[in-house]
């Protein structure tokens, strides 16, 4: 059953649109990965789905009901970002004990686990906390609720590679144990990749792909050998990249729709087939053109 | 064993590789229950759902064979069916890439021969 599901989602900001004519659907008990460069409306998709925003066109359902200014899908459902906005006059152990009041779910223990393992103090305000510990107490709190939706907007801001380490392994292990629907928004795909079941690219308020992880790392393949032979199996393919290097030597990423017995001529030409990792392909899909920053440096 | 996780093969067919390389070691045996999906997504760190791709692959090669609602168990003879895939596949492949790279070096047929000889014996004499 789709957990989440947008048609023709446009949400407009004065002149621009943040999401235009967006639609997906989120299966339940996955791990969604929500990639994008920044303002391609990864934010913004996300408010919508926790109800903080009204869209301005187009369809939306959370768990079957409009998110905005519902109960039930606030209930089912939390929204971790580096923006919350928790009481100032509470401490930590404050906070979460209204946290736990409000989400049926919550974990008490973990929690409570957690935050004795990342040495946070219970008599500390959140406004005083460095911005990697606020990130680590609001990763703490999404994942102690436990919500049947769980979303994280850039969790790891401000933390360090050990505690973004610690959190994807906690955040895996947690899933394992009480399967949800999470998505994770993040600008490092590379680090999170082998958690996710699908990807979820945007650009410019649009879907550019929805697809499980393991097809993604299939979908594109980077030749690299002699420009003249590497040019003949690609000219009436759409090239996603292209770089030269070295002399006379040319690596390009096409779509991988080589069957089994041209990728076998392909390397006896002399070309390298090499696999494009996620995180670089995601670059080369969603930048502005073909060649990127070389470009710039590139007069005439 | 960690996975090589930047390596030029998917993850899923690591998972595969690996559970084959327990059964070719004898860590499991026939008729014995394999690793769960979870319990493969803790050990390696990944999502429960590559880590049922790598199983699936095996289930279809049927080198494991499904219980409903008990898990996934070793096939009587999946260790032959192992070996004898590995041979056709595998080093068949490896055989090939190494007669290209020997083209490219300009190493002839004999000399690549000997290469090869003198590794058995190296091996054999450790």
């Amino acid at each position: 059953m789709s957990v989440i599901e947008c048609k023709g989602l446009t949400k407009a900001f004065g002149g621009t649109k943040a999401l235009d004519n967006f639609s997906c659907k989120i299966e339940g008990n996955t791990i969604t990965g929500l990639i994008g460069r920044n303002g391609a409306g990864k934010t913004t998709l996300l408010k919508i789905i926790a109800g903080y925003l009204q869209q301005t066109t187009g369809e939306i359902t959370v768990f079957s009901e409009r998110p905005f200014n519902d109960l039930t899908v606030s209930a089912n459902v939390i929204f971790v970002h580096d923006q919350l906005n928790l009481p100032t006059a509470l401490n930590l152990k404050e906070i979460l004990d209204v946290m736990a009041s409000f989400y049926q779910n919550w974990d008490r223990e973990l929690a409570q686990r957690l935050f004795d393992y990342f040495s946070l103090h219970p008599m500390q305000y959140y406004n005083g906390l460095s911005k990697g510990m606020k990130s680590t107490f609001n990763m703490i709190v999404g994942l102690a609720a436990r919500t049947p939706l769980t979303l994280f907007d850039e969790p790891t801001t401000g933390m360090d590679a050990a505690v973004r380490k610690d959190f994807y392994r906690a955040l895996l292990k947690d899933y394992i144990a009480y399967p949800r629907t999470i998505i994770l928004s993040s600008h490092h795909l590379d680090e999170i990749e082998d958690l996710l079941e699908d990807i979820l690219l945007m650009q410019r308020g649009q879907m550019l792909l929805h697809m499980s992880v393991t097809d993604l790392k299939e979908w594109a393949v980077g030749l690299e050998g002699r420009t003249v032979a590497v040019k003949e199996w690609t000219k009436n393919r759409e090239v996603i990249f292209s770089k030269n290097g070295g002399l006379d030597q040319t690596y390009v990423v096409v779509r991988n729709d080589f069957t089994a017995a041209e990728l076998q001529k392909v390397k006896l030409a002399g070309i390298k087939t090499l696999p494009v990792s996620s995180s670089d392909l995601c670059v080369y899909l969603t930048s502005k053109t073909k060649g990127g920053i070389d470009d710039v440096f590139n007069k005439g | 064993m960690a996975l090589n996780l930047d390596g030029a093969k998917p993850i899923y067919l690591q998972i595969s590789e690996w559970l084959e390389n327990e059964i070719l070691n004898g860590h499991f045996v026939s008729d014995q229950k394999i690793y769960s999906q979870y319990q493969l997504a803790d050990i390696f760190n990944i999502n429960p759902a590559t880590a049922a791709k790598g199983l699936n692959i095996l289930a279809e090669e049927q080198i494991l064979y499904k219980k409903r609602g008990l898990g996934m168990f070793v096939t009587s003879n999946a260790k032959e069916m192992i070996v004898s895939k590995r041979k056709n596949q595998t080093l068949k492949r490896l055989v090939q890439e190494i007669v290209i790279e020997a083209e490219r070096l300009k190493v002839s047929k004999d000399e690549l021969i000997e290469m090869i000889n003198i590794t058995i014996m190296r091996r054999a004499g450790e």
